[in-house]
């Protein structure tokens, strides 16, 4: 591989001894480019903070914050933030902290769930379709085509109709249509590295095309794969919480980012907090996902590096 | 097995094989009628120029072609079985088990994403199920086998941290960490410089001594078939034009072909004063060959014949084969080519 002069003058590691060492390998190599990234490191310091945040949302209430998520604090609507109340309360004096964090379990779990699932099903058929072209690759891509071509918000709609909306279903709604772009990307990796010189030469050892795709083909394309599922997490925060607005996600008094926002539409002209604590979160949400994939893409990628 | 009880002449015989690749510009017969043999310990050199057939050929045998490349017809014996009929799990037991294969570039052969030792064991895992912890053992054994210095060290390198020259030290260990009884080796060396090149050849001569593994040694480079090959055949657009015994083809080329290759590359033991000879001409267009020898729009022996008539594989002297009417009728190559007006 091809790598940029700068990149090997300051940033090569002394010349190894004659015997070697223990191999630094793709993935070492990888981890110690993205360290030295700071924006990538904050996004994923952030992104963690939230997924520790959601994760302990109950006990965060209980202990922390003091007030459940349906709680209502009567003698405090639309409390401005203070000591009681961080972030203020909304018109039924429901603690905006504490909702926000329960608001993180729902969007972060949806998009965790949402880019496993669309990730795993396009990867399969990306795998497939590029390793065996022809009929089956035919056959596939015509179908991401047809996926592609479908108007998402109209089907996001009709299926929020026809299936209860919870975190779950939502998640597989999204996942419906989002596998496909991903089946696409995916192809197009492994359409490149079946016809690299070690696939036939691991096959002329006698492996088998099982092998070949899960052993060989699946490990050199996992990289592009952790980049779109970061950059795919970003998109998937944006579209729940879309459908949460519109009243298609997510339902009250089940807090999420979305709904909040949706419910702080009639009093933003007096307690603006309301709309700025979760779209603040929204917002960086997706960003710290988008960083953190470009951070990844310009780590995993030493021809993107320092452009 | 039940096939070795049976009679086979040869360890791996290719009779009349035919490879074809459709195209749009009509049907390419990259291996037209191609036949050879090899046995254990033996060494096979394949020469010819880019486009004469001769990977297409190891990778028919392989069944490694990329479609739509297939074999039309013929046979492919390997202990007296045909390969060209086998299916596809079946033929995966014998690649890398039986027949192992060398791959040109060390650079490009090996996935990068993995540890050495770990790819090394990769066909003991295959076909012996081993551990992958007994599969690095018997790789870092191989590593010893071939000579590569401190290879504990080496197996838990990758394949970019390692030298050209030892990454096909590594190949060549893969390829013979199961034992194979033919081992075919596509232009081993020529990525490599050539220092290099002579401790690879080197360390293929002495591995087919020591296991007894039949090789055939794929290369454009006649200096190599001359130090390793006893036997080789010579290839030009898909077919054999001349075979037999390496100091005697050398001694006494019967193809014109062969005797121009021999005339073009600069000896030693030569007049160093005697301008050395061009080839005249391109090779040819495998979609479009000349009519009769395809080698005679090129060939200063050329005779009337030669343009209307396409000639076979016979004997011409005692021990050597060509495919052309000016040997085939009695005449001396050694001698020299007819003056031309």
């Amino acid at each position: 591989m091809i790598e940029s002069n700068e990149l090997a003058a300051p940033r090569a590691a002394p010349l190894e001894p004659a015997g070697g060492r223990a191999g630094r390998g793709f993935w070492q190599h990888s981890w110690e480019e993205l360290r030295s990234n700071r924006l990538g490191i904050a996004s994923a310091v952030l992104l963690a903070l939230l997924i520790v945040v959601a994760l302990t949302a109950p006990f965060f209430s209980q202990f922390v914050t003091h007030f459940g998520t349906t709680q209502q604090d009567l003698n405090n609507p639309f409390s401005a933030p203070s000591r009681t109340h961080w972030l203020g309360t909304d018109e039924l004096g429901r603690d905006t902290v504490t909702r926000l964090a329960y608001g993180a379990r729902i969007s972060l779990g949806v998009g965790f769930l949402t880019v496993a699932i669309s990730l795993t099903i396009g990867a399969m058929v990306g795998l497939f379709a590029g390793f065996y072209g022809g009929v089956l690759d035919d056959v596939l891509m015509r179908i991401v085509d047809v996926v592609l071509a479908l108007p998402p918000v109209f089907l996001f709609i009709l299926m929020s109709i026809l299936f209860r909306p919870n975190a779950i279903t939502l998640s597989v709604i999204i996942a419906s249509l989002g596998w496909a772009s991903l089946a696409r990307l995916v192809r197009s990796e492994v359409l490149s590295l079946r016809s690299r010189e070690f696939i036939v030469a691991t096959r002329s050892l006698g492996a088998r095309n099982g092998r070949l795709i899960f052993r060989h083909v699946l490990p050199n394309s996992l990289q592009l794969m952790i980049v779109a599922a970061s950059l795919g997490l970003a998109q998937v925060v944006l579209i729940e919480a879309a459908l949460d607005f519109l009243g298609l996600g997510i339902q009250p008094p089940t807090p999420s980012w979305g709904n909040m926002l949706s419910n702080a539409q009639e009093y933003f002209v007096h307690s603006v907090w309301l709309v700025i604590f979760p779209g603040l979160m929204i917002f960086l949400t997706v960003l710290a996902a988008n960083l953190l994939g470009n951070a990844l893409r310009d780590a995993f990628d030493p021809r993107l590096r320092h452009l | 097995m039940t096939e070795s009880d049976r009679t086979y002449d040869h360890l791996l015989e290719v009779r009349d094989l035919h490879t074809e690749f459709p195209t749009r510009g009509g049907r390419v017969h990259a291996v037209d009628g191609v036949s050879f043999h090899v046995d254990p310990g033996e060494t096979l050199g394949i020469v010819g120029e880019s486009g004469s057939g001769k990977s297409v050929t190891v990778l028919s045998v392989m069944r490694l072609l990329q479609p739509p490349g297939r074999i039309a017809s013929g046979h492919v014996l390997y202990r007296g079985r045909d390969l060209a009929s086998l299916d596809n799990a079946e033929m995966e037991e014998i690649r890398g088990a039986d027949i192992a294969m060398i791959f040109q570039d060390p650079m490009t052969s090996f996935n990068p994403v993995f540890r050495s030792g770990w790819q090394v064991g990769e066909p003991l895992r295959i076909h012996r199920g081993l551990h992958p912890k007994e599969a690095l053992k018997e790789a870092v054994g191989m590593f010893v086998k071939v000579g590569i210095p401190e290879p504990e060290k080496r197996a838990v390198q990758y394949p970019h941290e390692m030298s050209g020259g030892m990454r096909q030290r590594a190949m060549i260990a893969m390829g013979l960490t199961t034992a194979p009884s033919v081992l075919i080796a596509d232009e081993p060396t020529t990525a490599l410089d050539v220092t290099i090149q002579a401790q690879i050849l080197e360390l293929l001569q002495q591995v087919s001594r020591e296991f007894g593994t039949a090789t055939i040694l794929i290369t454009h480079n006649l200096g190599v078939v001359a130090g390793m090959c006893q036997r080789m055949m010579v290839m030009y657009a898909g077919r054999v034009v001349e075979e037999g015994p390496t100091d005697e083809v050398f001694a006494h080329p019967t193809h014109p072909y062969t005797w121009s290759l021999l005339r073009s590359m600069p000896r030693l033991d030569s007049d160093s004063t005697e301008p050395l000879l061009a080839i005249q001409g391109l090779p040819p267009d495998l979609t479009a060959l000349p009519s009769g020898c395809a080698f005679h729009p090129r060939c200063p022996f050329r005779e009337e014949r030669c343009v209307q008539e396409t000639p076979a594989l016979l004997p011409v002297r005692e021990r050597q084969r060509a495919a052309c009417w000016v040997t085939q009728s009695g005449r001396d190559l050694t001698a020299g080519p007819p003056p031309r007006g």
